[in-house]
């Protein structure tokens, strides 16, 4: 019996041993190295020098960390509105079966087959001030005064960025939605058409309340992807011109691996992480909550 | 009880013949074939086809030796080459730029002493006094300088010829022919500074021209402040109405150097300041329509400075193959590979057992300028730390759209001196 009961407590630590070291090893342990090099002025080659607070010091002050927490903050504020807002449309929209509406959700979803790496190559070309796509149509059509230059314009570029990612973001948004609306409880939609609902209404109070769950998801993804940005901005731009379309993740891999200031680089990695953090918790407690249920 | 020990030594006994069988193979591979782990940058398309070439020739010759090669993209080699050297098996043998930026490393102790090769070798002779100056640290060699290549602005020949232009010497016949070119709708230069050291380069030229190489290279490190009246002035004078009379083409941060060829190959722009690697990326049919003068002078009392990037070889302090690794460094260096490199590729060889006589006269004109130069620096962002390189470069952007802002840059510029070279 007592045997018995020792096994069943065993088990499931033999069972996540293996997983755990690897989890130690890979992830655990980096997180502390890397909080641990944050303090140091580490150069990649001599022997790190402990320097305490002063890389997180320096970073307040530092220009290119504001602008880049800006411009972190401008990605997080667009991705929780723009893409949340057509996804959801989209999704309402190809929910109802339409003619050809497999062939509209397959091509809203295909940017996202895409890795952000082609995107980004992809969209440099549509945005070549002289033979790019989008400025050569405005040519045709007689709008020279709108062309651009896109990637070059110290105010436009990290929208133009930014925009990049919403394109790709959208069909994935929808893709969730049209997952959400499977769930949505046909019967009370028809009943408040019964009782005379309009079509806002049902939306507003019938279907929305019901799609409150995914929304949670939807947004906390969409923050937790914004401030993973770092694909289409070292594409694009590498954080140029003079830094307007920097963002943390980028300004921490130029200062790391560009300039060679580890331990610098290390700590914005380490506020990244902290501001990530925040999100992340509140996404898994969702998650956990809605497991549980 | 007898059965298990019997197994086990039985297990004992399979796995010491497997591990002896292994360390045998690989003793016996040892001793057929040697390598040698060589990582290069020379991603472009025509070094890299001649990189592996030379890689070939070696082989050829050194049957025993087997040589891992891999070509990496310039940047990226740039952001590996400190995992690379402080890797327990680092590549041996590795491309990396003459001057300062092999100095840091020599100064950590993480490139090999190779003087031994140079003696072997009868470099010692066969190279230049500045060559063999350029890889030596306290009397020791631990580089071999392979090419260098020249700075100039490169300029179509056919659109000169239309408006009766001929190349100019001085800042005055500069100006003169910018407008003439602007009067005839082609815009003077053109240039990408996406990557930005393209705008380096004119920061370089026209700070040794205004102000001289020497201050140009105390600037570099770090001996001269930014915010210095000198500086100031060359920004403010001389560069900001390159810029505001419209003699860049527009919107040249969206152009990597080489997309922005495309302004000069299609008639569209005149000129290009460039290193001589220009002509590897230039239209083949057109090249024979591409030809450089020597950066104008612009002030006939500073003595003239000229950008002249080196690159060679060097092996890794911690090499596990260096014996293979100095006979591959030994071919690197020979007049006999510098000289097929130089004639493949259009640069200007540094073994001076190279026969003069196989360079073409776009090379012969390369060399007369850079002997007639009082000073040759390398470039902005090997002069100086790569720290100060990058701030500064963004310098330099946002000084193309801000003109107005330079005294703000400088400043800022100045505050990053000070941190980089005092720590």
């Amino acid at each position: 019996m007592a045997m018995e009961r020792a096994s069943t407590r065993l088990t499931p630590w033999l069972f996540l041993g293996l997983p755990l070291i690897i989890y130690l090893i890979w992830v655990i342990g980096p997180m502390f190295c890397t909080f641990y090099l944050s303090l140091t002025n580490w150069d990649g080659l001599s022997a790190p020098g402990f320097i305490r607070f002063r890389n997180y010091a320096r970073l307040l002050q530092d220009p290119v960390f504001i602008i880049s927490l800006k411009n972190n903050l401008r990605w997080i504020l667009t991705f929780i509105t723009v893409p949340v807002v057509s996804g959801l449309v989209l999704a309402m929209a190809l929910n109802k079966s339409l003619p050809g509406d497999r062939f509209f959700k397959a091509s809203f979803y295909a940017p996202m087959v895409l890795s952000l790496v082609v995107c980004g190559l992809i969209w440099s070309w549509m945005y070549h001030p002289e033979n790019g796509l989008i400025n050569s149509v405005f040519r045709k059509l007689g709008l020279e005064s709108l062309t651009r230059g896109w990637l070059s314009d110290q105010h436009l570029v990290m929208w133009a960025v930014i925009a990049v990612a919403v394109w790709r973001q959208i069909g994935y948004v929808m893709v969730l939605y049209l997952a959400g609306l499977k769930n949505v409880d046909s019967w009370l939609v028809d009943a408040s058409r019964v009782d005379g609902a309009n079509s806002w209404q049902v939306f507003r109070h019938v279907i929305m309340p019901q799609l409150a769950p995914i929304t949670v998801i939807v947004i906390t993804i969409s923050i937790i992807d914004s401030l993973r940005a770092f694909d289409l901005v070292s594409v694009m731009t590498r954080g140029g011109p003079y830094n307007s379309s920097s963002v943390l993740a980028n300004f921490m891999y130029i200062e790391a691996f560009n300039n060679y200031k580890m331990g610098y680089g290390a700590a914005v990695s380490v506020i990244l992480f902290l501001i990530s953090l925040i999100f992340i918790g509140i996404y898994l407690r969702r998650v956990l909550r809605t497991e549980e249920a | 009880m007898g059965k298990k020990i019997l197994f086990l030594i039985g297990i004992v006994l399979l796995l010491t013949a497997v591990s002896a069988s292994a360390g045998g193979k690989q003793e016996a591979a040892a001793a057929e074939k040697q390598i040698v782990i060589y990582n290069s940058y020379n991603g472009d398309p025509e070094p890299r086809r001649v990189d592996k070439e030379l890689v070939q020739q070696f082989e050829t010759a050194n049957p025993a030796i087997d040589v891992v090669h891999s070509i990496v993209a310039h940047e990226d080699f740039k952001q590996a080459i400190r995992a690379y050297l402080t890797a327990s098996t680092p590549p041996d043998v590795m491309t990396w730029f003459a001057g300062n930026r092999a100095r840091f490393f020599i100064d950590k102790g993480l490139i090999m002493d190779i003087s031994d090769v140079w003696e072997s070798e009868g470099w010692n002779k066969s190279y230049p006094k500045g060559f063999r100056a350029m890889s030596s640290v306290g009397g020791k060699q631990y580089f071999v300088p392979n090419s260098y290549y020249w700075w100039a602005i490169y300029y179509r020949k056919s659109t000169y010829n239309k408006l009766g232009l001929e190349p100019p010497e001085t800042g005055e016949e500069f100006w003169t022919i910018c407008e003439k070119l602007k009067a005839d709708d082609v815009t003077p230069i053109t240039i990408g500074t996406k990557w930005r050291w393209t705008a380096a380069a004119w920061f370089d030229y026209l700070n040794m021209r205004v102000n001289g190489p020497e201050f140009h290279i105390d600037l570099m490190l770090g001996k001269e402040r930014y915010d210095d009246a000198r500086v100031k002035k060359m920004f403010a004078d001389t560069w900001a109405p390159l810029v505001r009379k419209g003699y860049f083409i527009d919107n040249a941060a969206s152009y990597t150097w080489q997309e922005a060829i495309t302004f000069m190959s299609e008639g569209k722009a005149a000129m290009y300041l460039m290193g001589g690697f220009i002509r590897d990326s230039y239209p083949s049919e057109q090249v024979d329509d591409l030809d450089f003068f020597r950066f104008p002078v612009l002030d006939s009392a500073v003595p003239v400075g000229e950008d002249a990037p080196t690159d060679g070889y060097f092996i890794a302090a911690n090499s596990q193959h260096p014996e293979a690794a100095k006979k591959l460094l030994s071919f690197f260096g020979s007049a006999e590979a510098q000289t097929y490199n130089a004639t493949e590729l259009k640069r200007l060889a540094t073994n001076s057992e190279v026969d003069l006589s196989i360079y073409n006269a776009v090379q012969q004109k390369g060399i007369k300028m850079i002997q007639g130069a009082d000073f040759v620096a390398q470039f902005y962002d090997r002069d100086t730390t790569p720290e100060m390189a990058d701030e500064g470069m963004n310098g330099m952007m946002e000084f193309w759209d801000h003109p107005d802002r330079i005294d703000s840059i400088l400043e800022r510029l100045e505050t990053v001196r000070k941190e980089v070279f005092t720590e």
